[in-house]
């Protein structure tokens, strides 16, 4: 059973998502957050995420999101990655976490879920680019604690922090 | 000590909170990746303290790449386990059996310890599992497993776990 699925952030509401919000950031500005099973891209902007961010019971939450540009996107195995990793680790718990990926090779940025008053300008990921604060509402995200505790690879390219090999019980 | 857990034998699956209170499983943090778990005398003990900095920590570096986890078990509370785990820079889960559900079941307790009921240190490998590969009683600190014999041992896990260890 595959780890990942897609996310799609954007304008536009499309069909077939199995988790949907409306997110707002921090000007006003309105998009869709929805969730897609593993398969067939459903849109051009789909980047891969861990499976286990989506709960299409969730409640609303404050997102950070670091979504890079295509040509900006580094090495998933750049230190700057691992080194944003690690701290995602021995930081505070988070009611969920994924990188983003749209290819095996590179790291497409990170989607961190609180549920508190955090501030999220500690993402670790906004080390690697542009952070989007979204206030995003019920039916997309979930709660996903952390379980691949010190691993900070990818299991066979799933987006980090899927935490086994497909097959694996 | 008698050890209630042997070699071959499977460790229990353990539910308890976290160092952020978060109640984990010892299935879930294995997931499919051998496990170094360790049981702490407590974040006060020097030879718990030292343990960590000089083995675990260190090591924690190459088993982020190895696919291989590490948990650590005591009786300390999540806020004192979260500052200690903080303070070593460790990044792997301490889990917290503050209530001692486990520590007299599993024929862990530190006897010679008569006031608290606290974990004797222990340390095991074990398979994803569960099944218990080895067991080092640190009771004495040089009974405690150096780094050199956490990797032979997880590697001879790891060997037996993935079907393409000699190149697919």
């Amino acid at each position: 059973m595959s780890g990942w699925a897609w996310l799609v952030a954007g304008a536009e509401r499309l069909g077939g998502a199995s988790a949907a919000a409306e997110a707002t950031d921090k000007h006003g500005k309105q998009l869709w957050v929805q969730g897609f099973p593993a398969g067939a891209r459903p849109h051009p902007a789909a980047v891969r995420v861990d499976r286990r961010v989506f709960d299409p019971r969730g409640e609303a939450a404050r997102v950070s999101l670091v979504l890079l540009e295509e040509q900006r996107c580094p090495l998933f195995d750049d230190p700057a990655v691992s080194q944003a990793l690690r701290d995602v680790l021995s930081g505070p718990a988070v009611d969920a976490v994924s990188t983003l990926t749209r290819d095996p090779v590179h790291c497409a940025g990170g989607v961190t879920i609180v549920r508190d008053g955090r501030d999220l300008r500690d993402d670790p990921f906004r080390r690697l680019g542009a952070q989007r604060v979204l206030a995003v509402g019920p039916g997309v995200f979930g709660r996903s604690p952390l379980t691949v505790a010190p691993v900070t690879q990818r299991y066979a390219g799933q987006p980090w922090p899927a935490d086994r090999f497909d097959g694996a019980a | 000590m008698a050890l209630a857990i042997s070699a071959a034998e499977t460790f229990p699956d353990l539910e308890l909170p976290d160092h952020d209170g978060i109640v984990r499983t010892l299935s879930e943090l294995a997931a499919g990746d051998p496990i170094v778990l360790h049981t702490a005398r407590g974040y006060w003990c020097p030879k718990e303290q030292t343990f960590a900095r000089r083995v675990l920590v260190p090591l924690q570096d190459e088993a982020e790449v190895a696919y291989a986890r590490f948990v650590t078990l005591s009786t300390d509370p999540p806020e004192t386990s979260r500052a200690f785990r903080a303070g070593l820079g460790a990044r792997w889960p301490f889990l917290c059996d503050t209530e001692h559900a486990y520590v007299e079941a599993l024929g862990l307790r530190e006897t010679t310890d008569t006031v608290h009921k606290i974990y004797a240190p222990y340390a095991f490998v074990l398979r994803p599992d569960l099944v218990v590969q080895h067991t080092w009683i640190g009771y004495w600190f040089w009974g405690r497993p150096t780094a050199e014999e956490l990797r032979q041992e997880l590697r001879a896990a790891t060997r037996s776990l993935r079907p393409d260890w000699d190149l697919p």
